[in-house]
């Protein structure tokens, strides 16, 4: 029996019972449906904590002092320009950022019009001095080098700080949703050294302008990050630690090196503030479980659906008997008749597989459109739930056919088995 | 050409074995038309699935135009089957859901060489207006007579140009005017060439015969009667 014969003896066949095919069919497709739905929003979730949520960059890693040192007896201890130069050596190393935190109070007194509503307010500031190359990439406006006093200062904000603003802040003070484009290029005042909470440093406040130029990923999350030289220049005026970094980011030269890179900073005395890293990886294994859990109740139902199948094509079967019997009769072998019976059902699988994958589909598209109509903003809400790949997609319609031929296998052996000549007698 | 020899074929039933046929032996000729009778129960039909190549489970040697079925694998027998055999059934057993076009190709689908489906359809059509019913070719089983279910199940079987028709009470299901009809189909596609065995208890087809023999206590006996 050629493809070909086959192919159009399957639709002749189905063509008779297209209830039957029909419910057989639906079954699939309400298993398949909720595998592709629920792989598809834990799939979509998993994207958004990974890109937005806890964006990080594979091939950086934060190296940080170790909290307990026991100074340079065990080779560890601050992170100064001899051990940054010793990092920049490591031959897994492709770049090496230092970070300085400003290691003063700060507070900014905003009084005025910001972006077209009055606003008037007071908050302590955190700063980071970072090596313009970890940011650069992020920066619109101007150079992010170290302007000297009496200049703003070039400050990159995080994305994810703009992105709680948009969503949490700005709704609840009524002031304006803001763009990355609109942001750039604002300034606002900041004293350093000064604190309504926090002990200040025996040095002078310092007034300053800062002027966002950036958004970034990469910047601090609920601070200013600002040049690694401006920093230090703050931090000597106040009279404090103006030597040592609070951090260096290196960026290893492949993103598969990054364990062997850890191993080797770690044996240094050094510490990895994989914090961030760690939360992404449980906020995605949380997800995981959940989607793992949901997806083992769709297969559930798809195993449920083969053996609707089955039940069905087992009772198809003896009421064909006599009309396999012909089949045998014209000419058609075991072979065949095994082969038409899964073909047939390959069939129902497959559109069951479509179908309950379309659907997924459309009511994912239904389910995002709800949620952009009445959920309220909330930080990091995307603009849609799911993620359909297209293996994923591609997926559903073949669990759709491998469940309805893991259901028909037992009844086309059975019909393979009928005798013809009893069953023409019969 | 058909023989078979020492042809054995046992039921069981319960713990005892009912012999049906019993060393039967059988030769016919290229182009004869062969009546076998006898009472209900008494191996007809068996010995129609056997000739077949429909039941393998026998003792004895069964050649048909010249090959061995004996032993066949399931493939190889399915495939002598489709090249060159043609059923004729008394319940004529026809596919309820296909039109009457649709049952007479039904072979087609299993040839290991098909014809392109344009000259199926066009030998399905030549073999339906052989039988009478180019006009009905798309007219489900249902909607035909008793004697048209049968013109249309001797089609399919002429579909393939068999050299050879097995005919099992191709008439038990019809009416005298009817069953005449198609015992005069018989007797054309006959002196067309064919050879026809038929297993009958009816006396008109068994008249129509070259040769009749009688089914009795598991073995085949010349029987007075036939053209020949």
């Amino acid at each position: 029996m050629t493809p070909g014969s086959l192919a159009r003896l399957a639709a002749l066949s189905l063509r008779r019972d297209r209830r039957g095919a029909a419910f057989s069919a639906f079954g699939v497709a309400i298993g398949v449906g909720a595998l592709v739905f629920f792989v598809a929003l834990g799939s979509g979730v998993d994207r958004v904590v990974r890109e937005k949520v806890f964006p990080t960059d594979a091939s950086l890693i934060d190296v940080v002092p170790p909290t307990l040192s026991l100074g340079s007896f065990l080779g560890g201890g601050a992170l100064d320009q001899a051990a940054v130069d010793r990092l920049a050596e490591l031959p897994e190393v492709a770049a090496v950022y230092r970070r300085m935190q400003v290691r003063v109070p700060a507070v900014s007194r905003y009084q005025g019009d910001f972006f077209g509503a009055p606003l008037r307010m007071g908050v302590e500031v955190l700063a980071v001095g970072v090596d313009p190359g970890l940011v650069q990439q992020d920066v619109q406006l101007g150079d992010f080098t170290d302007p000297g006093p009496d200049k703003p200062i070039p400050a990159v904000m995080a994305s994810r700080l703009l992105e709680i603003y948009n969503k949490s802040f700005a709704p609840a003070r009524r002031l304006p949703q803001l763009s990355r484009s609109m942001v750039v290029g604002f300034a606002f005042p900041v004293e350093f050294n000064r604190s309504y909470v926090a002990q200040v440093a025996p040095g002078p406040t310092t007034a300053a302008q800062a002027q966002v130029v950036g958004v970034s990923d990469r910047a601090l999350l609920a601070g200013l990050t600002i040049p690694l030289e401006t920093a230090r220049r703050i931090n000597r005026a106040a009279g404090v630690d103006a030597d040592t970094y609070t951090g260096v980011a290196l960026q290893a030269k492949d993103p598969s090196r990054v364990p062997e890179l850890i191993d080797t900073v770690k044996r240094m005395g050094l510490q990895i503030d994989d914090q961030e890293r760690r939360l992404s990886e449980s906020t995605g294994a949380a997800v995981a479980v959940t989607t793992s859990a949901l997806a083992l109740l769709s297969i559930l139902i798809c195993a449920l659906a083969a053996v609707n199948i089955a039940h069905a094509l087992f009772a198809q079967v003896r009421a064909r008997s006599k009309e396999i019997g012909i089949m045998r009769a014209v000419g058609a072998s075991r072979a065949d008749v095994q082969r038409l019976v899964l073909a047939e059902s390959a069939v129902v699988g497959a559109l069951g597989g479509l179908a309950g994958t379309l659907g997924a589909f459309c009511l994912a598209l239904a389910m995002d459109a709800l949620a952009s109509a009445y959920l309220p903003p909330f930080p990091f809400k995307p603009e849609s739930f799911f993620h359909f790949s297209p293996a994923l997609l591609a997926g559903g319609v073949l669990l759709g056919l491998l469940a309805a031929l893991a259901g028909a296998f037992l009844p086309s052996r059975h019909a393979a088995g009928m005798d013809p000549a009893r069953a023409l007698a019969g | 050409m058909i023989e078979a020899k020492g042809i054995v074929k046992s039921y069981r039933d319960g713990d005892a074995e009912v012999r049906v046929l019993d060393g039967l032996d059988l030769a016919m000729s290229d182009g004869e038309l062969v009546a076998v009778v006898g009472p209900s129960g008494s191996g007809k039909s068996t010995l129609l699935h056997l000739l077949g190549g429909l039941d393998v489970d026998y003792r004895g040697e069964i050649s048909v135009n010249g090959a061995r079925l004996t032993g066949l694998p399931d493939r190889a027998l399915s495939a002598f089957r489709g090249a060159h055999l043609g059923f004729v059934f008394q319940s004529f057993h026809l596919v309820p859901a296909l039109s009457a076009l649709e049952n007479v190709l039904l072979p087609s689908f299993f040839a290991s060489r098909p014809s392109a489906p344009e000259e199926a359809h066009r030998r399905a059509e030549e073999v339906l207006a052989r039988v009478g019913l180019e006009s009905k070719r798309d007219r489900l089983p249902a909607r035909l007579s008793g004697g048209e279910r049968q013109r249309v199940a001797i089609a399919r079987a002429l579909f393939g140009r068999p050299r050879v028709l097995l005919c099992d009470e191709p008439t038990g299901n019809l009416d005298a005017r009817t069953g005449e009809e198609i015992i005069q189909l018989f007797q054309a596609l006959h002196r067309d060439g064919l050879t026809v065995l038929v297993v009958t208890h009816e006396d008109r087809m068994s008249a129509a015969a070259t040769r009749v023999l009688r089914l009795r206590e598991g073995r085949l006996f010349p029987e007075a009667g036939g053209q020949a």
